[in-house]
């Protein structure tokens, strides 16, 4: 089910990435910004990549994925850090910090090769 | 001349869903117009998505005029179910996908008479991962819990906790058999959404049904 999901968000990228790329050259590389509530695999989000843009104008690009941490903040001590994880306790002994993170899922910038006139 | 290749990085910011999100606010601006309350309706396998939905529809018979969008992999059971209790219900086959897109929700609108319909519930596929992130144009996501899935859920699920308007927390009635820690799930879900709404519910035996059609009125 997961590798599903990843795959329905790759394709999405791919036909949107298909309709920037330039037609004299090539995308080297995609990059993406991904918040983490979105609960993204990046190792299953690069295998969808390859097998969506198999055989398209875009194959062969490598796809970057900033996958974007939760932010947490403890109540009790005042300290703030990131984590891969939402639950995890504070250094000061408080068992649950608050954990907040975004949902954006953003194509930030696309590097192209182009052969020079 | 020349002959040599130029590296350029196109800055673009852009939303990979866009076109997904673009089809929901049409969905959603037509269900306003028509003054139609909307709710996807997000929960695991086994939840108790179609017991829910079918002791609702049996509760609001006569007084609310609903229509049903079901979401499933490969079977019409769900539909089946629910067609008993609603006349206006359309099953969405996804085949492989697992959560409903927003152009599938449009095009199983346009098989209901929307003039007759002032309550829409969309069941998405049992997924509690990806249907959270696909906006559909509804007004409110409602997630499912239940108590057999174990208590842990609310915390390994934070975007649907999030997400949600309203979380219902199903089959209350099985609690004297069940080490579910209620205590410790409302603790995780406070955690990721302070203010959110959760409603403990048997689908079963109708314990807390009216909790929950009272919000759908409201």
């Amino acid at each position: 089910m997961l590798l599903v999901h990843e795959f329905s968000i790759a394709e999405a990228l791919a036909a949107q990435v298909q309709r920037h790329a330039p037609a004299a050259g090539r995308v080297a590389e995609v990059e993406i910004s991904v918040g983490a509530l979105r609960g993204l695999e990046p190792g299953a989000l690069q295998m969808c990549w390859e097998a969506v843009t198999h055989g398209t104008p875009i194959a062969g690009s490598i796809l970057r994925v900033d996958l974007r941490p939760w932010s947490i903040a403890c109540s009790s001590c005042g300290r703030t850090w990131t984590s891969p994880v939402p639950f995890v306790a504070c250094a000061c002994g408080d068992a649950a910090p608050v954990p907040t993170a975004g949902d954006e899922l953003e194509l930030v910038a696309l590097t192209v090769d182009e052969e020079e006139a | 001349m020349g002959g040599g290749r130029r590296t350029t990085r196109v800055p673009l910011s852009e939303r990979v869903l866009e076109a997904n999100d673009e089809i929901a606010a049409g969905t959603r601006a037509e269900l306003d117009r028509r003054g139609i309350f909307s709710v996807d309706l997000i929960g695991a396998p086994g939840s108790g998505k179609t017991a829910l939905l079918e002791a609702t529809l049996r509760a609001v018979r006569g007084r609310r005029r609903p229509a049903v969008l079901v979401g499933d992999l490969a079977t019409r059971r769900d539909g089946d179910r629910l067609a008993r209790w609603c006349d206006q219900v359309v099953q969405i086959s996804t085949g492989q996908g697992c959560h409903l897109e927003a152009n599938e929700v449009r095009d199983a609108l346009g098989q209901i008479d929307l003039d007759g319909v002032d309550l829409l519930f969309i069941e998405n596929v049992g997924n509690l991962i990806c249907p959270v992130g696909f906006d559909l144009g509804q007004a409110a996501k409602v997630g499912l819990f239940s108590l057999t899935e174990g208590d842990d859920k609310a915390a390994k699920h934070p975007y649907l906790v999030q997400a949600a308007d309203l979380l219902l927390l199903n089959k209350i009635d099985l609690r004297p058999y069940l080490s579910f820690d209620r205590a410790g799930f409302e603790a995780d879900v406070r955690l990721l959404n302070p203010a959110v709404p959760v409603l403990d519910v048997s689908a079963t035996t109708g314990e807390g049904l009216d909790a929950w059609i009272a919000w759908l009125d409201r």
